[in-house]
């Protein structure tokens, strides 16, 4: 029945989520039948197997450009990189439980964050409304258990105030998807750019009310104020998860309308508000980080401002302007990952690991450590030599290309304030400290490190190997 | 290639240094100190060869091309002297880490001073803030500092990124510093020219954009400060000469006035307020700002004797002003305090460290047969020349002015009577001489025979307009 509706091509392009979907199942199912036998890293390396396996077959749809299921999914290259985008920052954060968390929470914990990144993915692919939404349900049911994973008071309150604020932008999403389905008496994306729909106040309440749903999802300003204590509250892979998958599926949503389907004449008009909020998100995101004690927090408020530098490239709508944004993301996807790695290492999921006043005189504790911090934490303030210096220089150039030079200037005072809030960490690392706490043994953390390693590489070859501008599409 | 390894060489021994045992002191200076004479010795080598690799190719075309120009050759010269001293006259808790610093330093502003591509060079340009940073935030006295350091020059950066960007965008390549000059037109030139000049002002720096100087001279340890006193500071006057008079012409010579005024302002008000210092860091950091002031009057005076006096000044300061710093950090380290109150007739048991210092003080005070007199002196014939009379009158007065504090702050420091309550340490050892000697040496050699600093060719600089590409 449902192969006479769908072709083969039609399940080969959604094989990569399939793969992911399916593997949570199987690491559910290993847990029940051998259970304590396989200990927490039998989920952790099961599900890592099985991204990577994804994230393989993914790869191979690079250059195709097929519209399935009836145009509720797109494959292109677009789709690939975000997928890929999704599938990196999944394995990033989840090979993090194995530093952290209870042994007997992490199989469910690896399901939940593997149903979730197949929600993202699925966003990156989405064509239509009802995918779209699909995508953002999934993606964020999952996330809901997951924030409240841990034993503790605030993660319970950031699980309860990640699910009503986020409920609450659903509801405006679903809303304005309802207003766009009137205006146009369609779901697909494709339709929404046809050019009569410009005059149709229906649509363009539609599409406000869709952006305001996109920007919740994004924490971007005036929308942001969830993030930083949900960010604080939830287990460190979760946060990891949510910095980096999360906003990679959402910003693949806004690109993909905001490239494809709004009206050309109509289309700048509708978009400006977006990157009025983008601009203001750079500056408050970056204040914001100034006075936070808390990595977490820390990296939920750059993260704001992180969102806001990539919108800067999308704004023009530009061929350029989109791979900029691209590179960007996979840049600030590593950068926090590694960050995360560093802190994962550092701590147990205990409040004190991430709190900043736990990093003083980490350089004389734990020297590689704090060079690793350091690293990541340059990459997030644009300082070479990391790709967050390169992805700015691209980001900027597209600006100027299209003639966002405001976005341009608000990105670069942002930036400026910016570099406060990272240096703090990395002046705290190398302060002269008279009282010197013993160095207590660690437990050995061989995947963090890894992720540690490979993200730090990963950032240097983007930064000086020329693929990084010839490979995008 | 062989430029590719000069790059790399200090960054990968400054890496390799921590494998050696953290207390071993000796062997991190002498590693340290060798990699910097091999950095000289591939410079002398290296100075026709060019290294290139592709980077980006869109939205316009970068390359990783590294080379010397004819200018920047001699800088690259210096900096090798300037952190072969500094390495040796280290003295400081963590010597390992210290000097894996400067060797980082030195990496950062090698790549600086040869590349040959823009985004390279502003890449470097944000490369050299770290290892400054790191040494503020855990040698320097008041963490502050490092901040007010850090920001600034990294908000300058941006805008040279932003002006990089608008640059490749017009030109559609970035791989242009030491090419033949082709003037850029179109609406973005004065906000391209306005990006670049603020972040080399901030650079330089050049008052009123010069507040974070003083504090973070006085507050670094004296051999990662003669570092960037030394030769940091010229990457905003660099900049102005490859990349401003090349290829922003038109700009340069239109806002010519407010940019010569900017520098005489720079120049009065540091030889101001040097007189009335009583840091002795302080008084040197002033100084600079004085003697960086004249040497943008020179380059905006658009003069073929003030560009030569300008490259030579350029070196000359670089050589007293590290050889200055490393100095005074031998006194402060001697006798654990740089006030001028409380300074007084060290000379008395110190012959080696106040002749070395007499040497470099007399050098930058500018005195014939001194690398400093010939730059001086041409800088000035040739800002006269241009038309500016006086600009170079005022030049003139700052001069005299110098006398005044240079020897103010030399006499305070070793003439007078013996103070009772100072400890008075002993004399310069063999190797903390050994530091400051190459200095010395090439403000003489260069003193007497400025020739070879003369010979570059000027037309590329000079050019009247532009043909637009």
């Amino acid at each position: 029945m449902i192969d006479s509706l769908y072709g083969a091509a039609d399940w080969s392009a959604i094989t990569p989520l399939v793969i992911v979907a399916v593997t949570a199942l199987v690491v559910l199912l290993m847990d029940l039948l051998l259970g304590k036998r396989v200990g927490r890293y039998g989920a952790i390396i099961l599900g890592s197997l099985g991204l990577i396996l994804a994230g393989v077959v993914a790869a191979g749809g690079y250059g195709l450009h097929q519209t399935l299921f009836g145009g509720a999914f797109v494959l292109d290259g677009f789709t690939v990189l975000f997928e890929e985008v999704v599938i990196i920052g999944a394995l990033g954060s989840l090979v993090l439980f194995g530093a952290i968390g209870r042994e007997d929470r992490v199989a469910g914990a690896t399901a939940l964050l593997l149903w979730s990144a197949t929600g993202a993915m699925l966003l990156a692919g989405a064509g239509t409304l009802l995918t779209i939404f699909l995508g953002i349900e999934l993606l964020s049911l999952a996330l809901y258990c997951l924030c409240g994973l841990a034993p503790r008071a605030t993660a319970r309150e950031a699980a309860l105030k990640y699910l009503l604020l986020s409920s609450t932008a659903s509801g405006f999403l679903l809303y304005g998807m309802a207003l766009l389905f009137g205006a146009t008496g369609s779901v697909t994306l494709s339709a929404f750019a046809a050019p009569m729909l410009a005059a149709s106040p229906l649509f363009w309440a539609g599409i406000a009310f869709f952006f305001v749903g996109i920007a919740f999802k994004l924490s971007l300003v005036p929308f942001h104020t969830w993030a930083p204590d949900v960010f604080q509250g939830a287990p460190l892979p979760v946060t990891a998860f949510m910095s980096v998958v999360t906003k990679a599926g959402v910003l693949a949503v806004l690109a993909r309308v905001a490239y494809s389907a709004l009206p050309p004449q109509a289309a700048s008009a509708l978009l400006l508000p977006l990157w009025v909020v983008a601009g203001i998100s750079m500056v408050v995101g970056n204040v914001g980080m100034l006075a936070q004690t808390d990595l977490k927090r820390l990296i939920g408020y750059s993260g704001v401002a992180q969102v806001g530098y990539i919108l800067v490239a999308l704004a023009g709508t530009t061929a350029f302007g989109l791979r900029a944004a691209i590179y960007y993301l996979f840049a600030y996807t590593l950068m926090n990952l590694g960050a995360f790695a560093v802190a994962a290492v550092l701590s147990g999921d205990g409040e004190e690991g991430t709190q900043l006043a736990g990093y003083r005189g980490l350089g004389h504790r734990r020297p590689l450590l704090a060079a690793a911090m350091t690293f990541f934490l340059l990459a997030l303030a644009g300082l070479p030599p990391t790709a967050g210096f390169l992805g700015k220089i691209l980001i900027l150039s597209a600006g100027v290309a299209s003639g966002y030079l405001w976005l341009d200037a608000l990105l670069i005072i942002g930036t400026a304030i910016s570099l406060y809030g990272y240096a703090k960490v990395i002046g705290a690392m190398y302060a002269r400290d008279e009282h010197r706490s013993p160095t207590t043994p660690r437990p050995v953390v061989p995947l963090a490190w890894a992720s540690i390693a490979l993200c730090a590489l990963a950032l240097l070859l983007l930064t000086f190997h020329p693929f990084a501008s010839s490979v995008l599409p | 290639m062989a430029v590719l390894v000069l790059v790399l060489l200090p960054a990968v021994a400054g890496a390799l240094l921590f494998l050696l045992p953290r207390d071993d002191v000796r062997a991190s200076k002498t590693i340290g100190a060798l990699v910097a004479l091999a950095t000289i010795v591939l410079a002398v080598f290296t100075r026709h060869q060019q290294f290139s690799a592709t980077w980006l190719t869109r939205p316009f075309v970068s390359n990783l091309h590294f080379g010397a120009t004819s200018i920047s050759w001699w800088i690259v010269l210096l900096l090798g002297i300037a952190t072969f001293g500094a390495i040796l006259a280290t003295n400081v808790s963590r010597t390992r880490s210290f000097i894996a610093l400067l060797l980082f330093l030195e990496a950062s502003m090698l790549g600086l001073f040869l590349a040959r591509d823009l985004l390279l060079f502003a890449l470097c340009w944000d490369l050299m803030l770290i290892p400054v940073f790191l040494g503020l935030i855990h040698w320097g006295s008041h963490p502050a500092t490092a901040w007010r350091y850090f920001i600034y020059n990294f908000a300058g950066g941006l805008l040279l990124l932003l002006a990089t960007a608008a640059f490749g965008l017009s030109v559609g390549t970035t791989d242009v510093i030491g090419g033949t000059g082709v003037a850029l037109v179109g609406p973005w030139v004065p906000w391209i020219f306005a990006g670049f000049a603020i972040a080399f002002l901030v650079k330089t720096p050049v008052w009123p954009l010069h507040t974070w100087m003083p504090l973070t001279y006085a507050d670094t340890p004296a051999p990662m400060i003669s570092v960037v006193a030394g030769v940091q500071s010229k990457a905003g006057l660099y900049g102005f000469i490859t990349i401003g008079m090349v290829f922003l012409p038109e700009m340069m010579r239109a806002y010519a006035g407010l940019f010569i005024t900017l520098g005489i302002i720079s120049l009065l008000y540091g030889a101001v307020a040097s007189l009335v210092q009583t840091d002795a860091k302080r008084v040197v950091a002033y100084s600079s700002l004085s003697h960086l002031g004249l040497i943008l009057v020179a380059i905006f005076s658009f003069n073929p004797i003030a560009l030569v006096g300008a490259l030579i000044y350029i070196v000359a300061h670089g050589l007293f002003s590290a050889a200055l710093f490393l100095g005074l950090g031998y006194v402060e380290e001697r006798e654990e305090t740089r006030s001028l109150v409380r300074l007084g007739g060290l000379g008395a048991a110190n012959p080696r460290l106040t002749g070395a210092l007499c040497i470099a003080v007399l050098a930058a005070l500018g005195l014939p047969g001194l690398a400093g007199f010939a730059g001086e002196l041409l800088m000035l014939i040739g800002i006269f020349a241009a038309g500016f009379a006086w600009a170079a009158i005022l030049g003139l007065v700052a001069v005299v002015l110098a006398s005044a504090y240079f020897l103010r702050l030399f006499q305070g420091m070793m003439n007078g009577p013996v103070r009772p309550d100072l400890p008075m340490r002993r004399d310069l050892t063999w190797i903390e001489a050994l530091a400051v000697v190459p200095l010395l040496l090439a403000l003489l050699v260069l003193g007497v025979n400025p020739h070879p600093l003369t010979t570059f060719n000027t037309a590329p600089y000079l050019q009247s307009s532009g043909g637009g590409r």
